[in-house]
């Protein structure tokens, strides 16, 4: 196999292509209103285990989706199949359904034409590679842990997609997106390490350096003592970080928020974290997974969502903004977490200023036990080690964790620069790795 | 039943895989609609109907796998498809150090149909729109509900599968689902109590039977009361868990162990792995001798009764835990023969065209023992009675687990007694189904089905269903859902 130019016939959706079929759906429609929507893509993933390939896969699904309005009432259709006659179909279905629906009292027309910032999305790197980078990768990784005798398990995958809004009141936005992932578990034994990376561009992936991460704490887990439950000082991983973080992002909305049923009701302009952090939306950075657009067609926002350890920022439908006289809706598409203040360069360092604290390399099962406060409850995986006097000193079994991200931010002892996070339960941020004081292990696990 | 152009698409595509020296090749081509009905507080959100065609193959050269799959159903593609699928395969073989062996299965012709009294496409969507409407009214009649959702589902999959063996099978497969919650605030607090149909292969007549309007009322006050209600004092309990509460409890606890990639460490880097390991097969105590959990992919209307999986292979019944042993795993053809099985279980299932089949759990549900739940209550002095489902979570591999419930009621002296709130247990998946000692019998019996059971890379929903009965266990701990506690 050529390891270069995936042959991605036949193409993605372009611009033009987009602009004739949503041209044809909104000369059909009879609707007051009418939105299409675009979403185009051409993925591939090679998925390992027991250092051999297990599944390799390429998927190209094209879908269009047409939303028709009469009034306040409204239908959505949609489809796989692009031909003429499918599009007017959808057309076609979405009316009836929007004949038959009753007024929803919360209806909005599509948004005018909008002015969209130029958001790197896409990188041809990405867009040109195929199975054959996908298994370079693949056997770099298995070729590492096979020199050491132990188990890799994982994926390296590739996409590109188009994705557009077109609507009746003029608006119109397509762009190509580009994701490149790879994550890894290496087993030694009874004992995991784990790394992962999600990029815009397959060459920033940083394969052997995070097969040789994982691989030092597989191999660090192989000797694992069984501490207490308890409250400990614990050091979060970026990845850690952004589970915890993940679960306050969404209870930002503010339907919820104005109904009462949120946790952070009544607490905008509050502290509800630590002073010294912010959280900013910042779609255009390089190493984010920001897009030009939402759904809807609006265009993303580089915007504050808490400033100085206070909330300032929710998460607004079109229709809850309209109530609050909210024209540019905040974005939460590239999230950005930082420190204020002195912090330490790395992860190690973090390591080296600590007495004695649990090092946790990632969350696992993240789930909110009681919305009202936020509480949450997950599980250590793949890498929880003891620090102490500045060192690793021995894995320890996995801990069950029962906490808030409303009371454990609040609690900071120390944190890095912001760095790169993804796990499978979350999609990617940038947030420093922390020490935290307090945290409360409720369980351990036998492993 | 299937569309005309399909056959010879999936004969273009077996050709091309014979050509390349393959050993096995499979299409998938699957035409799925799927209606969404979405209510939020008195108002119809959202109608949704969607139409996703496509086919995949599947081919298995020198032991090796390649899948690739496109949405676009015409002549140039399906010969496309089918020789990315050969390259990929052949990129696989390039690195693989074992071979994978397919566990023999006969060749098939059949059709499988859902059997249905009403056809949920052709149901007036005004009467759906009404249902929702009235069910959330209903619910804000309550005093101190501020907020309720509800929404009606129904999925149909038209699928044809053509393998390089000989089989081929017809599908027209329907699963209809409805549910609606109520929301009350109460002294700072929110809470919420929710009324789930099960996802059953069957049509409309679930929607009809299950009276919505009837119990919207005692939801809505069930959440009032719910958040009114004094929260848990932590502590060791006897508890008493509804089928639907079980259905999680056995999905989370013994349906994910009981895959059998997963055991072999196929999962390590997402789902993860499980803890019945092979070597358990036959001798590991999982559970009190009340426990017996079934697989039955053959129970009709159940979510994995397709007739067929999507390795062609026929649906089957088997058990996985007997007299509290745990005794069998789910498979498939690949995995099958790695623990000298000479036949897949048939439980290989993708959730669209565009997915390579997995190892799926099953219909694994708990048998039913003798006592009345009223028997079960009476033997309790000092216990918590759950229905529903609340917050879950297990370790990857599948020991330590926390699950809360969406309704609880402190059970004294052998009553049910009033609701509290708060209430998670958690446990060590042995010990806890150790813990078993009686299950309801079968007039107790119930289904209830999950269409959103993630696994596999690139992330894939399971659709399965869990019967039981309510079922007994002591001396659990329960501990305060809450932080700080």
């Amino acid at each position: 196999m050529s390891t270069t130019g995936h042959k991605t016939w036949p193409k993605l959706t372009s611009r033009d292509e987009f602009k004739f079929i949503a041209e044809q759906a909104l000369k059909c429609s009879t609707g007051d209103h009418t939105l299409v929507s675009l979403h185009d893509q051409q993925s591939g993933t090679t998925r390992f285990a027991n250092n051999q390939i297990i599944q390799n896969v390429d998927t190209r699904r094209g879908s269009l989706s047409v939303t028709v309005a009469f009034g306040r009432r409204q239908g959505t259709a949609g489809t796989t199949d692009f031909t003429a006659g499918a599009v007017q179909e959808a057309v076609i279905r979405a009316t009836q359904i929007a004949h038959l629906s009753p007024d929803d009292p919360e209806y909005l027309p599509p948004v005018e034409p909008q002015q969209y910032l130029k958001t790197p999305t896409t990188r041809p790197e990405t867009a040109a590679a195929g199975p054959a980078r996908r298994l370079e990768y693949t056997n770099e990784a298995i070729g590492q842990c096979r020199m050491e005798n132990l188990g890799a398990a994982g994926i390296v995958s590739s996409s590109i997609e188009t994705v557009g809004a077109a609507a009746s009141t003029g608006l119109f936005a397509h762009e190509e997106r580009t994701d490149a992932r790879f994550s890894l578990t290496v087993q030694a034994g009874e004992a995991t390490g784990w790394g992962a990376a999600a990029h815009r561009s397959i060459d920033h992936l940083r394969v052997q350096e995070r097969t040789l991460t994982a691989i030092d704490k597989a191999k660090r887990g192989l000797e694992v003592r069984e501490l207490p439950p308890g409250r400990y000082t614990v050091i979060l991983e970026p990845a850690a970080v952004a589970g915890l973080w993940s679960s306050l992002l969404w209870a930002l909305d503010a339907k919820s928020y104005e109904k009462g049923t949120s946790a952070l009701t009544g607490k905008l302009g509050q502290s509800i974290v630590d002073k010294r952090l912010t959280l900013r939306n910042l779609p255009a950075h390089e190493d984010l997974l920001g897009v030009g657009f939402t759904t809807d067609g609006l265009p993303t926002v580089a915007s504050d969502w808490i400033a100085d350890g206070a909330l300032t920022q929710l998460r607004y439908d079109r229709f809850t903004a309209k109530g609050r006289g909210i024209d540019r809706i905040p974005t939460l598409d590239a999230p950005c977490l930082s420190g204020r203040g002195s912090s330490l360069p790395t992860l190690q360092e973090l390591i080296k200023s600590t007495e004695r604290a649990i090092l946790v390399t990632n969350f696992w099962y993240i789930r909110t036990v009681n919305p009202t406060d936020l509480t949450l409850t997950g599980m250590t995986r793949d890498g929880t080690f003891l620090v102490e006097n500045g060192a690793i000193v021995s894995a320890v079994k996995n801990f069950r964790f029962h906490e808030s991200p409303l009371r454990v931010f609040n609690r900071i002892a120390a944190f890095t620069s912001p760095a790169e996070a993804i796990t499978s339960e979350t999609s990617k941020l940038l947030v420093p790795a922390m020490t935290l004081r307090d945290f409360n292990f409720s369980s351990v696990t036998r492993f | 039943m299937s569309a005309p152009i399909w056959d010879e698409l999936a004969d273009l595509a077996l050709k091309r895989i014979a050509a390349s020296g393959a050993e096995y090749g499979d299409i998938r081509l699957l035409d799925s609609t799927t209606q969404t009905v979405r209510g939020e507080d008195c108002r119809i959100a959202s109608i949704r109907e969607t139409q996703d065609s496509g086919f995949g193959i599947r081919v298995l050269y020198h032991g090796a796998w390649g899948f690739a799959a496109s949405s676009v159903c015409s002549l140039e593609e399906a010969p496309r498809v089918a020789e990315l699928a050969i390259e990929i395969a052949k990129g696989s073989a390039s690195l693989a150090s074992e071979r994978v062996k397919l566990a023999d299965e006969p060749a098939h012709r059949d059709r499988v149909v859902t059997a249905r009294r009403i056809d949920p496409f052709a149901v007036a969507l005004e009467r759906k729109t009404a249902l929702l409407l009235e069910t959330m009214e209903s619910v804000h009649r309550q005093p101190g509900i501020v907020r309720s959702s509800a929404s009606l589902w129904a999925s149909r999959d038209r699928k044809l599968f053509v393998s390089t063996e000989g089989s081929r099978l017809e599908f027209d497969l329907l699963a209809v689902n409805g549910d609606f919650d109520a929301t009350a605030v109460h002294d700072g607090r929110f809470a919420s109590r929710s009324f789930n149909m099960p996802h059953l292969r069957m049509g409309y007549e679930l929607i009809e039977d299950a009276h919505f309007l009837a119990e919207a009322p005692r939801v809505a006050s069930q959440a009032v009361e719910k958040v009114k209600a004094p929260t848990t004092e932590p502590g060791r309990y006897d508890l008493v868990l509804d089928p639907e509460h079980l259905s999680l409890t056995m999905h989370e606890s013994c349906g994910h162990p009981s895959e059998l990639d997963r055991a072999l460490g196929y999962e390590a880097n997402y789902a993860g792995t499980s803890f019945l390991t092979t070597d358990k097969r036959g001798t590991f105590r999982y559970g009190s001798p009340h426990v017996n959990l079934v697989a039955d992919n053959c129970e009709p209307g159940t979510l994995a009764a397709t007739g067929y999986d999507d390795d062609g292979v026929v649906c089957q019944q088997w058990d996985i835990v007997r007299d509290g042993i745990f005794v069998g795993y789910c498979t498939n053809r690949e995995v099958a023969p790695k623990i000298g099985e000479t036949r897949s279980c048939g439980s290989n299932r993708a959730d669209s065209w565009g997915s390579v089949p997995i190892v799926r759990i099953a219909n694994i549900g708990l048998e039913p023992g003798a006592a009345t739940l009223d028997e079960l209550l009476a033997d309790v002095k000092r216990g918590i009675y759950i229905e529903g489902h609340g917050s879950y979570s297990i370790d990857q591999r599948r020991y330590n687990f926390q699950f809360g419930g969406d309704a609880f009621w402190l059970i004294e002296k052998g009553k049910r007694t009033h609701m509290i709130r708060d209430v998670v247990y958690h446990g060590i998946t042995p010990e806890f189904w150790g813990s078993c000692d009686g299950v309801a019998n079968r007039s107790h019996r119930q289904r209830y089905g999950f269409i959103t059971c993630g696994k596999g890379q690139p992330g894939q929903s399971g659709w399965m269903t869990h019967a039981a009965s309510h079922a007994r266990f002591r001396n659990v701990n329960v501990i305060e859902g809450r932080s700080g506690s």
